[in-house]
């Protein structure tokens, strides 16, 4: 009798709210992470970013986290139909060129607005794009449909912000701090930067401390090959790994 | 090849669920037994047998009638329930649901989510097989338990120990099979399939080619529904939009029961009025008398409040020339609703169309601009 209750329950909710509206957990797509090859999968915990949820890279000014974000973006295009990043202005695609992206299968979306933003986001997340980039702010009231847009589909999100507002870190699921602590000098010109990259919230594994990244700038075109020798995790000295910290926010 | 059988016992016992763990004979008077449930074995029932000996054997079982069109409908809803977990899947009206999961990445997942819904669709654990063919994938899940799976790596030799009578011949061909001692499959394989098909016709040489796990048959793959429509004749040609609004609702209650009862969502829908005179609208006409208006949708519409919501939109804001004497609303593209077979795909290439009209919409609401491909030249 209780389940001929929920059933009627649940029909009505969805001839309301429209068949999408609530999906059963055995019809969810696979949690599978996405491996992005970086040392980013690392710190994740699950050995890849998570699909269907959203994950943070925080940091003030230089730190490294768009080196980073774009280092994944052009992984992202030869893996998936569609790649897309949601430019709230200043990104530039030609940024890209050094990590030889697919750009067939990127795409960009140029927001002149917040809500132009997230009703973007919104929608390429509930169609099924493989990967996401936020670029730019993203109102509260768009956190939701895009959270479970992209829950529906797999889809890789990312989002790339100086300091998160309440609402987005609380919408994500993986937010990871960068804070620069040196530049990189070779021969008199500075080549890079050394950063610490730390997991401040995780909530699809426990949350696994921080490491040390190397980021070097792409200087020239080079193959992607060597695509890993702009992001490259340093090694940690055994005394220092006793000092790592961890938090959940 | 790998295929997954669910056995979940004949379709025609799944419209009385509140029956089960009871004798119950499904066939009408003076005809043969369609369908038995596994508590009238003991007594002998086996389907195809004449009724009247089913009812003398066990005369304690409830009896009920066959109705072939609910259960083509239950069919329909399994074969939906079942199209987004492999590339190929066959339902029989005998409860025998087969997966081709050849190339499925996450076969396992595949199966998992094959018994919850099975499960869910027909109210009891099916019993699961996993071989290299339909027939082996079929007798292995007939000696599963329920809700478990038994995996058969050799089809030759799980089969061989098996009897003969498992082979799809009529009782004649099987007494046959008997008086030359070939009681086993394993004794039927050894044989040539040319010998047999001299004792038994064609079907010797099937029997020959399916007791060696050569898996001669193929699965017939069940597809999505294509097409349905409902209409509504004016008496009186009609000029009141409360009116056109209120048999437009009904319309589509009668559309969203049909999609209910075959699993199935709209992704394409037009709406045509016929109207009795004039010149129709620039744009919207087809024919002389008729108005049109129609929309891919994105993601299947299956309710009536879906479908309504869209249609009842444009009747609101459209502005016949003339009184209108019929209402047509057809749904010309069914599909599984919400049972894409996207996750088939690896890195959301299914969807890649699904994302192509997100983009376009974006671009009818907020300019061409808002989209841009960068490209290398």
């Amino acid at each position: 009798m209780q389940e001929v209750a929920l059933e009627s329950a649940i029909n009505s909710i969805r001839v309301r709210f429209g068949s999408q509206a609530l999906t059963r957990a055995a019809e969810l797509p696979p949690s599978q992470p996405w491996s992005s090859r970086t040392p980013v999968d690392g710190l994740t915990g699950i050995a890849g970013l998570p699909r269907g949820r959203l994950a943070l890279f925080t940091g003030n000014g230089t730190c490294g986290k768009l080196t980073l974000a774009l280092a994944l973006l052009a992984n992202a295009t030869h893996e998936f139909a569609h790649a897309i990043v949601i430019d709230g202005g200043g990104f530039d695609p030609w940024s890209l060129l050094p990590f030889s992206p697919e750009l067939g299968a990127l795409t960009v979306v140029r927001a002149p607005a917040p809500e132009i933003a997230g009703e973007a986001a919104a929608a390429l997340a509930r169609a099924g794009a493989g990967f996401l980039l936020l670029m730019c702010a993203v109102p509260e009231h768009w956190l939701g449909p895009l959270e479970s847009g992209a829950s529906r589909s797999g889809t890789v999100l990312v989002a790339v912000v100086d300091a998160p507002d309440r609402a987005l870190a609380h919408a994500s699921s993986f937010s990871l701090g960068f804070s620069r602590r040196d530049w990189i000098w070779d021969r008199g010109q500075m080549v890079g930067l050394r950063v610490t990259a730390r997991c401040i919230k995780n909530r699809v594994a426990p949350p696994l401390g921080e490491t040390e990244l190397e980021i070097r700038y792409p200087l020239g075109n080079q193959p992607r090959s060597d695509y890993h020798a702009y992001v490259a995790e340093v090694p940690t000295p055994v005394e220092e790994m006793s000092r790592c910290a961890s938090a959940v926010v | 090849m790998r295929v997954c059988c669910g056995l979940t016992g004949h379709l025609e016992l799944a419209r009385r669920p509140d029956l089960y763990g009871r004798p119950v004979i499904v066939g009408r008077w003076d005809e043969h037994v369609v369908a038995a449930s596994e508590e009238t074995s003991p007594f002998g029932v086996i389907p195809g047998m004449a009724l009247r000996q089913a009812e003398h054997l066990c005369p304690q079982a409830t009896f009920v009638l066959p109705d072939e069109e609910a259960t083509a409908r239950i069919r329909e809803l399994i074969s939906a329930a079942l199209y987004d977990l492999a590339p190929v899947v066959e339902v029989r009206d005998e409860g025998i649901a087969w997966l081709d999961i050849s190339g499925v990445a996450t076969a396992g997942a595949s199966i998992r989510s094959a018994r919850h819904r099975l499960l869910k669709a027909i109210g009891r654990e099916p019993r699961l097989g996993l071989a290299p063919g339909p027939f082996s994938a079929r007798l292995a899940a007939a000696r599963a338990r329920p809700g478990r799976l038994l995996r058969v790596a050799d089809a030759r030799e799980f089969l061989a120990p098996l009897p003969s009578r498992e082979l799809p011949l009529d009782a004649e061909q099987l007494e046959r099979l008997d008086l030359l001692g070939l009681r086993t499959l394993g004794a039927v394989a050894s044989i040539g399939p040319r010998e047999l098909e001299s004792q038994l016709g064609h079907k010797g040489r099937h029997a020959v080619l399916l007791a060696r796990g050569l898996e001669p048959d193929q699965l017939e793959a069940w597809r999505p529904p294509l097409f349905t429509s409902a209409h509504r004749q004016f008496v009186e040609p009609v000029e009141d939009r409360e009116a056109l609004l209120f048999v437009g609702r009904a319309l589509c209650g009668d559309l969203a029961d049909e999609l209910g009862l075959r699993g199935a969502g709209a992704k394409h829908v037009r709406v045509r009025l016929e109207v009795e005179s004039g010149e129709p609208d620039a744009g919207r006409a087809q024919g002389a008398h008729s108005e049109i208006r129609e929309s891919i949708v994105r993601h299947p519409l299956s309710s009536a409040a879906e479908l309504f919501g869209l249609i009842g939109s444009w009747i609101k804001e459209w502005q016949p020339r003339a009184p209108i004497t019929e209402l047509w609303i057809e749904l010309p593209v069914l599909e599984g609703a919400g049972r894409r077979q996207l996750r088939l795909w690896a890195g959301g290439d299914g969807s890649s169309e699904e994302v192509t009209a997100a983009m376009e919409r974006l671009q009818e609401r907020f300019g061409d601009e808002v989209i841009w491909k960068p490209s290398s030249a």
